[in-house]
Order: structure tokens, then C-alpha cells, then sequence
């Protein structure tokens, strides 16, 4: 599995994200430029010039017309993907941490840090893209203020709407995951997935799960329905992002040591590599090496084909899966028809040599 | 109040005397007295004393008197002079007290062996049980002394015929065996992270398996241990350390809790080597019962102890806070049958008998200059080192208990440190002595070899120009191997194997002195295998980056290992027989552990509890290899402290062992069929759990996809009618791109 290196940003990448159809990437990064890039190959295809800080995070809308890009100059922008123009501007109160598109993609939201005496905010925008940009309101429909709790700032970290726009899904760097109503802004629902900051949320496509990854080392499955805890995947570095794969029973971690704690200049010690583990046994069965740096960023293409990591080295890798890992089944065997409790020793034995061809690519550069 | 007689009929004296009592004043009507004192606790009753008759009254009356006049003073009841009131009878006669009375038997006149004493405090009286409690009053008489209102109640009891008291139910106390009985021969380890406390089965196979995980406690919503815990020497006991309450020790099966004992602060726990005694310390230097002895079986405190030694300290280090000045204390040790205790004091060993705790011969063990001692592991001998001091030399002893007999004295020259290793069965002990040159500038280290069971302990040395870094025996065996550089500082080092024996084949002669091993005889013809007492090199190996040594408890393989911080988590697996090697590495490292059958071996990366410093906190976990550097398994934890394998004791001797290893084939069979079976169970359980967690899944994700596809219409609707999940619903369109590749003007004529 030879990755294409996508070298185009110029320092940490913040966020990596495939569009809908999984022919484009999205890419942002502290360089102020978000990039798009062709997935199949690899080439940029351009641009989206006019952010003066770090941009957080991005969301491409569901027919891959507009982008929104969330960035620490305390604006959202809205583009147009095709041209790269920039449609709008929104001013913020603080650095703006995550931006989301509603379903319909004809709104989105966003969320800020608190900065000096403003506390972090919820923001819902409406952009209907029938209508003409210029008419768009500057300001928020619906403005939500996070007040500081037992005088700690609150920071939110990731953004997502759910259930077809009922409520607003937003993660907290004390662990906790709160639930808004986007009309009326009243709180949901609280609860503490983790004990610590939450560095990102991921869905599968359908927004029935959603994956958590921490700093406290773990990813964690909930069901969007119940929001009931399915499944737990253990590592032993923070975990800085998770998702679901859209065509087979994995999970793709990434993460590593943070940077400012690395005390030595060993690799290993980080250990800055993609884990696959499988969804429903919460087993690891393998891991991709070559960054250098924790790794900020995955996703994974919804073809299933690819996916693709952004680090804090600068780098974004694009993984085409081999043969050998398109084609694993399940390590399971499924229960035959009669009854037989019995499992075949060679099958089982065979399944794990398979696992090891995905195991531990290292490619030096 | 005066109650004199009066010894004159003289009325006017009469009237003086009484004067005040009759006054025209109207009486008081509720006097104020002073309260009466009712109570009997500063009385004492001594008893058991000689019983003497009429004549030699005064003088045991007057000894006695001394006696109890030592403790403190007696009460007197305005008697100005007790010495002449004690010399009369005391009291009764004339009705005077004066806190001292002897009371004579009715029936011969003579004194009844008892006498009462009250003290003008009630602490005095204690005090005088206290001290006089078995005073010995001459040699067939030691007192008795009573408190009064015990005397007079026990002067209440009825006799009667003597009932035996019923003896307690028996209650069998758990057996704590019951683990070496396990059928596949496993071994149990413990290990300690975040909250949790938990034993687990090491088969050597595959993945650990609980036994038991504090799930009682747990119940009972406490945790099972805070602290850290700790194996008896044969693994019956598991101790936990509660630092504010004491050790609490865990045995049997289910570790049901088999004792308590109350030593608040401690720190760590030392059993004895046959697990009768224990002893714990809180290594509070100001505590004066620092150190306490313990009975496992009875769950007494047998004695208390320091910290440190009278004079172990100079008195300008005692002063500082913890009271030892950053000098450790010297450690106590048990002698391998438990029967001594002893620990280093200034000049001197203290040795103490069990279950007595008392000096052995009342009198310690004078050895001047010492700086350490070591127990041999199998004998009641000590070994121990003492620098150059005045006129003499530096010394290593060996020292036979309780004889006391000195067994061998080796000087030493030009000595800067030694340390002692014994070999685990006692039949060697290594010296490693670090000299400096005649300049003190730079040191060199020889190694000082005793052969302790041969007769007059034959020395060996050992030159090694190098800095020698460690120094292990083989377990059971007579090698050991070194690691030595030329510059202490340097990453590579070399590792030297050395036998105590040396394999010679040489023309048919008899081995000199007799030294020879048992059973090394062999061969034919002419030549003969000899075995000779004589230290040879077997091996070196070069250029290793290791730090420490660790023999497998079965000996024949050693695991070279690269620990600390700097260090980059090294493991050689070395087997010294097939000179085979394999290289692992356990990244930050920083313990190797074997398990007692030298089967498995773990190698951890913990932290300190309490001690969260970051770097630290990374990597926590240990990893399972087998002896020939297989990994078994890996467990990775948030905050891992500890991780001990439950000791054995070595029940088949060498012989036995020999025989087993010869008859290997018909064992082999048996185990490796009993192998498969249980790997095929496994297997089939891990399927079958795994078949169980998919189901559920399926239906969780049958039912959110049953929820999904109610919100179609909605869907549907926001997406302005577009339905995204119909794979059908495509349009295709054709789009010609005409892309002008090049274009030329050319002039047609």
C-alpha cells in the first residue's frame, strides 16, 4: 500500500474531509488555506485564499457546491467550491473552532472560542442558496452563549446537526457532549462520554452512530437514537480522530503523543500511526505507520477505497487499500446452518495471516 | 481534722478543745464537706509475700516499707511521723491508717504473706504495679500487686469445681495451598492499576486469566487494595498495604481475608523466609515503633523497633526532619528457617531469637566498621564487609550462627566498596570489591569468589581490568555472568559468562584436593572428564547494550536487558547452553520479572503511585514473552504501579527434576494433547462470544436503520425531493469536453 503524499500545506493539518461522493478532499490547515484536492490521484485542484488564521475546521455542503471554513481569525467563510470565490464572510466573537451544514444544506452552524470577555458561542446561519447571497443576514439567526461553568471557560470542539435539524450535537473539551434545539436554543440533553477533552466526533453516513475520540485514550461508539454506549476502543495515546468505515466493519483511530509532550526524538515513542480496529469486537488488528507527527486527521472515502491522513507534520497521506485488505471478511465465520458450534482451526489461522499483509507498512520517505 | 484522745480529764482543757463547736451562731444547715473520696485507686494490695512470725514483724514490715516508699509517698492521715506509726502495727490497734498495713493471720500469729499500701496518688499506685509487678523480694518470693478494688473483688469469688472452659468451634482457617493444585500447573501473578487489584492464571500459553479481581470488595463498595501489595516468600499470603490502617494479609481460595494487623503508616512488609513472622515498618524515623514484628499465625506484635539503631546515626543527622538524615536504615533480615532476625547497627549485628524477639545471647554480634551483612539463603551463616579501619584491613567475614564461630576472614587491601551476592542455594557467595590505586585516583574491581560448603571456604579472586556493572549467579547453578566496560559511562558493554567449574579432559590422574563435583566423572579409555573447583571463562559476548542481568529461575537462560529511562528497552534473550539469542524490545522498560518456573517472563513499564510525573505516565502496561523471547501477551493500563508473580516454593529437588527431564517424551504427549484440547475450547468460547456480540450488533444496527428509514420522507423532502439512498436515481448525461490540442496555420496554395 503505497500512499501519495498530497504536500501542498505548509504546517499542521487541522482537518481532512471527503465530500459526499468521495471525489474530492478537503483540507485545512494553521497555513490559512484550506486546499481541495482530487482523491483519485491526488492533484490539487485549488484553493480558497482569504482566511488570516488557522482554519479549524471545514464542511463541504451535500451536492459539493459551497464550503464553510471555521478559523481562529474569528470568521466563518462561506466559498463556492467550484470557483473558490468566497460568497460571504461572518464575524465572530472569538476564533471559530468547527462549522456544520444542516441537512438541506441551506443553513449551517458554527461554534467559537471564548475570547476576552465573550463567552463561546453557538451560531445558526441561514444561507438558502436559492437566494442571492447579498440578502443573507450578517448576523446569527440563532446565537446560543456557553457561560463559563464554576468559572471555567467552556470550550466546544466539534459541531454536528442530527435527526434531520432537531437538534444541534456539540462536544466539549471536558468530556461532555450536550444536545441544543437549533429554533429555540434551549439545551437537550448533557452527558460525559469521557473524562476528557473530546478532540472529535465522526457519524457513518446514515447518522445512526457516532464515534468519539478523546484524549483519555479511547474512542467511543454511540447509537445517535438512544445515545446508548456501544462499544469502546482502547489505545495508549490520546486519540485525535475516529471513523467509521461506510463499507466494512472497521474503525479507523488516529492519534499519537501530543507534540508538546514528545520528549524524545524517537518515532516510536509517539507512535503516530493509523490502527484499524473492527467495530463490533473492539479488537485492533492492524496499523499504518509513516507519520511523524500525532496525527490530527483521518477519513476515510465513503467508497471504502481510501483514506486519507492529515498530521501534525504538515503531511497529508492518501492510503489506497490493498487487494488484500478490500477482500477480509469477517475473522468470524458465521454460524452454520445446522448448528454445528465448530469453527475450522485452518480457516481461522489463514484470516490472521491475512490481517498481517495490512500490518505495519512502513514507507520510509 | 485531729481525733487525739484526750489524756486529761481537764475540764477547761476539755472546753478549749472544744471551743468553736458551741457558738450562739445559728448552725449552718447544709455544711459544706469536702466530697468523699470513695473511690480505692490509689490502694494496692501486695501479696505473695514471706510470711513471717511475731518476732520478725517490724523488720519484713520495714523492708517492705522501703520497698513501697520508693514509688512514692504514702498517705498519712495527719500522722506526723510514719515512721513510727509503720513500725507499730500499722492500723487496727488504734485506729490510725498511715498507708501502709500488714495484716497477721488469726490462727498462728503470723503474717498472712499480704500487705495493703495506699499512696498519696492514684498515679503512684500505678506505678507501683508497674515496677513491683513480679519484683523478685528475695528468691523464693516475687510480688504480686493488685489494685485494691480487684483484690477485694476477687476476694468475692465463690471456689468451686473448676469448669473447663468450652473451647471455640474449630474454625479450619482456609488452605492456602489450594493454588499449587491447580491441574494445568499454572502460575498466578498480581498487578496493581488505577483502582484495581487483580490475579491472574499464567498458563505460558496464551492471554491471562482471572482469578480473582477484588470483586468481593468491590461489592462492598471498597477497593481491595490502595497501596501496594506484596507475596509471602512461598505465596501463601498476599498482602495489601493500607498506609492509614496496616497490612491486611489475602490467602486461600477466593483470598478470603486470613489477618489484620494494625501498623498505621506502613510503608513496606518483610516476611520471613518460612512465612511464620512478618514485619512491617512505616519509616517514620521519629517513631519509636517504627518497625514492629508480627506473628502471622497468632497476629500478635511481637516486638517494636526504631527506625534506626541506638548510635546507628551521628547526632547532627538525627536532627534533621525525617529524623534519618538521608541515611537509609539498615534493613532488617530473616535467616532462611526464620529462626534470627538480625540488622547492622554501629560496630555491631543484633541478632534476635524468635518467637522471643530477644537478643540472641543477649549480647549483638561486634563487628567493627561494618557496612552491610547478607544471610546466607540456605544456612544460618552471615557474610558480611567492613573497611579499612585503623590498623586494619578491610575484611569480608563469614560468620556461623549461633555459634558465633567465624567460618572465614578474607582481607582486603585498598578497598573503596564491596557488594555481596550470594548464589541462591548458598553454596557461593561473589564479592564484588572496588579498589582504588595507591592515589585514590582511579578504581579497578576484582571479584573475591567463596566456595562456602567446601571445607576451609577456598577463595577465588578475580581480576577484571574493567568497571564491572553487575554481577548475578545462576539460580541453582555455578555460573554467573558479568557486565563489565572499560568506562563505566559507555553504551556498549560487555557480558562475561564464568563457571565455578572447570570441564578439563586429561590423562588417567585423580583430581587434586579432592575438589571435585559430585557425579562429573565420566568417559573411558585413558582419558577422563574431570571436573575441577577452578573459575573458568565460558564466554564473553561484545558490544551489548545492557544494564542488568537476569537469570531465569530455572538457570540456563538470561535475559540481557537495557532498563531505565535513557535506555531503549533492550531484552536479549540468551540461552548460555545453545548460545542461541534473540533480541526484543519492550519500549521504557523498567522492570524484567520472571515467573518462578523460569516458563514466562514479564517485563512492565510502571510508575510510582502517587508519583505522577508525565513521563511516567506514558506506555503503562506489561508484555508476557516466553523464555525464548516469544511475546504471549500485552496489557496496556492508564496508571500501572505494580505487577508480582506469586512466589513457589521449590518442591522437586535436582535429582527429581533430572529424572522428569529425561522422561520428557512421555510427558510431552500428555501435556500437548491437553494443550490442543484447551486451545480448541478456547477458541470455540472466543467464537462463540464474538458470534454473540455480532447478533447484538446486527439488531442494534437493524433497529437504527428501521428509525432511519422512517425519516425518509423528511429526508427526502429537505434534500428538495432528491432520494439520496436510491441507487437507481441517476441521470446520466452525456458531455463532449473539445479540447483544442494545437493549432496551426498552414497556407494551402
Amino acid at each position: 500500500m503505497r500512499p501519495i503524499l498530497l504536500k501542498g500545506h505548509e504546517r499542521s493539518i487541522t482537518v481532512v474531509k471527503f465530500n459526499f461522493d468521495g471525489d474530492l478532499l478537503f483540507t485545512a490547515s494553521k497555513d490559512h488555506v484550506p486546499s481541495v484536492w482530487r482523491s483519485e490521484n491526488g492533484e490539487r485542484l485549488g484553493t480558497y485564499n482569504g482566511h488570516k488564521g488557522t482554519v479549524w475546521d471545514l464542511d463541504c455542503c451535500r451536492f459539493t457546491r459551497r464550503l464553510v471554513t471555521a478559523s481562529a481569525d474569528a470568521t466563518a467563510k462561506l466559498w463556492d467550491v467550484e470557483t473558490g470565490e468566497c460568497i460571504r464572510t461572518f464575524v465572530h466573537y472569538g476564533p471559530v473552532r468547527g462549522a456544520a451544514w444542516a441537512d438541506g444544506s441551506d443553513m449551517f452552524a458554527t461554534i467559537s472560542d471564548p475570547f476576552v470577555e465573550h463567552n463561546a458561542r453557538i451560531s445558526v446561519y441561514d444561507v438558502p442558496i436559492n437566494d442571492d447571497p447579498s440578502t443573507y443576514p450578517d448576523g446569527p439567526r440563532l446565537e446560543i452563549e456557553l457561560p463559563k461553568i464554576d468559572g471555567k471557560r467552556v470550550n466546544a470542539t466539534n459541531i454536528v446537526w442530527l435527526n434531520l435539524n432537531e437538534a444541534l450535537f456539540v462536544t466539549f473539551d471536558n468530556g461532555s457532549i450536550r444536545l441544543y434545539d437549533p429554533i429555540t436554543g434551549e439545551e437537550l440533553d448533557e452527558f460525559f462520554p469521557h473524562e476528557k477533552k473530546i478532540n472529535r466526533v465522526s457519524f457513518n453516513r446514515a447518522k445512526t452512530l457516532f464515534i468519539t475520540s478523546s484524549a483519555d485514550f479511547t474512542a467511543k461508539l454511540y447509537d445517535v437514537v438512544d445515545l446508548r454506549h456501544l462499544k469502546t476502543y482502547k489505545t495508549d495515546r490520546p486519540v485525535n480522530d475516529a471513523v467509521i468505515s461506510e463499507t466494512k466493519d472497521h474503525i479507523l483511530l488516529g492519534g499519537g503523543q501530543e507534540a508538546m509532550s514528545v520528549t524524545t526524538t524517537s518515532g516510536k515513542v509517539g507512535k503516530f500511526e493509523t490502527r484499524f480496529f473492527h467495530l463490533v469486537y473492539e479488537e485492533e488488528f492492524g496499523t499504518v505507520k509513516g507519520h511523524f507527527g500525532p496525527i490530527n486527521a483521518l477519513d476515510i472515502n465513503p467508497n471504502g477505497r481510501c483514506y486519507a491522513s492529515g498530521a501534525e507534520d504538515g503531511y497529508i497521506r492518501l492510503h489506497y487499500f490493498d487487494k488484500s485488505y478490500l477482500d477480509m471478511k469477517d475473522p468470524v465465520p458465521e454460524e452454520t446452518v445446522d448448528g454445528e458450534d465448530d469453527v475450522d482451526d485452518d480457516d481461522d489461522d489463514e484470516e490472521e495471516e491475512g490481517k498481517e499483509d495490512e500490518e505495519s507498512y512502513n514507507e520510509s520517505d | 481534722m485531729s481525733q487525739h484522745p484526750s489524756t486529761t480529764d481537764d475540764l477547761a482543757d476539755e472546753a478549749a478543745s472544744l471551743d468553736g463547736y458551741f457558738s450562739d451562731a445559728p448552725l449552718e444547715t447544709q455544711p459544706r464537706y469536702p466530697p468523699i473520696d470513695e473511690s480505692f485507686d490509689r490502694c494496692v494490695v501486695i501479696s505473695n509475700l514471706p510470711k513471717v512470725p511475731e518476732a520478725k514483724y517490724d523488720k519484713l514490715a520495714k523492708v517492705v516499707l522501703k520497698l513501697v516508699s520508693r514509688i512514692g509517698n504514702l498517705s498519712s492521715y495527719g500522722n506526723d511521723d510514719i515512721e513510727a506509726s509503720s513500725s507499730s502495727s500499722g492500723c487496727g490497734d488504734d485506729g490510725q491508717f498511715s498507708g501502709f498495713f500488714m495484716p497477721k493471720s488469726d490462727v498462728d500469729g503470723n503474717t498472712a504473706g499480704c500487705a495493703f499500701v495506699e499512696y498519696e496518688s492514684a498515679g503512684d499506685a500505678r506505678r507501683a504495679i508497674e515496677v513491683l509487678e513480679g519484683y523478685k523480694f528475695d528468691k523464693n518470693h516475687s510480688l504480686r500487686v493488685t489494685p485494691y478494688e480487684r483484690a477485694s473483688k476477687l476476694s468475692e469469688v465463690v471456689e468451686g469445681e473448676f469448669q473447663m472452659p468450652e473451647p471455640e468451634p474449630f474454625k479450619e482457617r482456609p488452605n492456602t495451598m489450594t493454588w499449587l493444585e491447580d491441574t494445568c500447573q499454572r502460575d498466578q501473578f498480581a498487578i496493581r492499576h488505577g483502582k484495581e487489584t487483580a490475579v491472574y492464571w499464567n498458563d505460558g500459553r496464551g492471554e491471562p486469566v482471572v482469578d480473582y479481581d477484588g470483586a468481593r470488595e468491590r461489592k462492598a463498595g471498597v477497593n481491595w487494595c490502595d497501596y501496594y501489595v506484596q507475596w509471602s516468600p512461598k505465596g501463601s499470603y498476599l498482602a495489601t498495604l493500607v498506609p492509614s490502617k496496616g497490612v491486611i494479609l489475602w490467602g486461600g481460595r477466593g483470598f478470603e481475608k486470613l489477618g489484620r494487623f494494625a501498623a498505621p503508616g506502613v510503608n513496606f512488609v518483610v516476611f520471613s523466609p518460612q512465612e511464620n513472622y512478618m514485619l512491617t515498618s512505616n519509616n517514620n524515623g521519629r517513631d519509636p515503633h517504627a518497625i514492629k514484628v508480627w506473628s502471622i499465625q497468632s497476629g500478635t506484635c511481637l516486638r517494636t523497633f526504631p527506625l534506626y539503631p541506638k548510635d546507628f546515626l551521628d547526632p547532627s543527622q538525627s536532627e534533621s526532619s525525617d529524623g534519618g538524615g538521608g541515611v537509609p536504615p539498615p534493613p532488617f533480615q530473616w535467616s532462611h528457617d526464620d529462626k534470627y532476625l538480625a540488622r547492622m547497627g554501629k560496630d555491631l549485628i543484633s541478632i534476635f531469637e524468635t518467637p522471643s524477639m530477644k537478643l540472641l545471647d543477649k549480647r549483638s554480634l561486634a563487628t567493627d566498621g561494618i557496612r552491610e551483612f547478607q544471610f546466607s539463603p540456605k544456612a544460618n551463616v552471615i557474610a558480611y564487609w567492613a573497611p579499612e579501619h585503623k590498623n586494619q584491613p578491610a575484611h569480608v567475614d563469614l560468620i556461623e550462627i549461633p555459634s558465633r564461630k567465624q567460618l572465614r576472614q578474607k582481607n582486603l587491601f585498598n578497598v573503596t566498596k564491596c557488594s555481596m551476592v550470594w548464589q541462591e542455594s548458598g553454596e557461593y557467595l561473589g564479592v564484588k570489591v572496588t579498589r582504588h590505586t595507591k592515589s585514590k585516583k582511579t578504581l579497578y574491581n576484582n571479584l573475591e569468589l567463596f566456595r562456602v560448603n567446601e571445607p576451609g571456604v577456598p577463595v577465588e579472586m578475580l581480576d577484571v581490568k574493567d568497571a564491572v556493572m553487575s554481577f548475578a549467579w545462576e539460580p541453582q547453578g555455578s555460573r554467573f555472568a558479568i557486565i563489565h566496560a572499560e568506562n563505566p559511562t559507555s553504551t556498549k558493554v560487555n557480558v562475561t559468562f564464568y563457571d565455578m567449574y572447570k570441564t578439563t579432559e586429561l590423562e588417567k590422574k585423580k583430581g587434586v584436593g579432592g575438589n571435585k563435583k559430585g557425579g562429573g566423572v565420566g568417559g573411558g579409555g585413558n582419558k577422563e572428564k574431570q571436573v575441577v573447583a577452578e573459575v573458568n571463562l565460558v564466554e564473553t559476548l561484545e558490544g551489548k547494550q545492557c544494564n542488568c542481568i537476569f537469570w531465569s529461575p530455572a538457570g540456563r537462560t538470561v535475559i540481557l536487558a537495557a532498563l531505565g529511562d535513557s535506555a531503549s528497552g533492550t531484552l536479549e534473550f540468551y540461552d548460555v547452553d545453545s548460545k542461541t539469542l534473540v533480541i526484543k524490545e519492550h519500549y521504557r522498560a523498567n522492570q524484567v520479572l520472571w515467573d518462578p518456573s523460569g516458563r514466562t517472563v514479564a517485563t512492565t513499564v510502571t510508575q510510582p503511585i502517587g508519583g505522577g510525573h508525565f513521563k511516567f505516565a506514558m506506555d503503562n502496561g506489561y508484555i508476557l514473552w516466553t523464555f525464548q523471547g516469544k511475546q504471549l501477551s500485552q496489557s496496556s493500563f492508564e496508571a500501572f504501579y505494580q505487577f508480582t508473580w506469586r512466589p513457589r516454593e521449590r518442591l522437586t529437588s535436582k535429582e527429581e527434576i533430572a529424572v522428569i527431564a529425561r522422561n520428557i517424551k512421555k510427558y510431552e504427549k500428555q501435556f500437548n494433547a491437553f494443550d490442543e484440547a484447551k486451545k480448541r475450547k478456547l477458541r470455540l468460547q472466543e467464537t462463540k462470544g464474538k458470534r454473540k456480540s455480532r447478533a447484538e450488533f446486527r439488531a442494534v444496527m437493524a433497529r437504527l436503520g428501521e428509525w432511519r428509514a422512517r425519516q425518509k420522507q423528511e429526508r427526502m423532502e429537505l434534500l428538495g425531493g432528491y432520494d439520496s439512498e436510491d441507487e437507481q436515481n441517476f441521470s446520466t448525461k452525456e458531455v463532449t469536453i473539445e479540447t483544442v490540442l494545437n493549432t496551426k496555420d498552414e497556407l494551402v496554395y
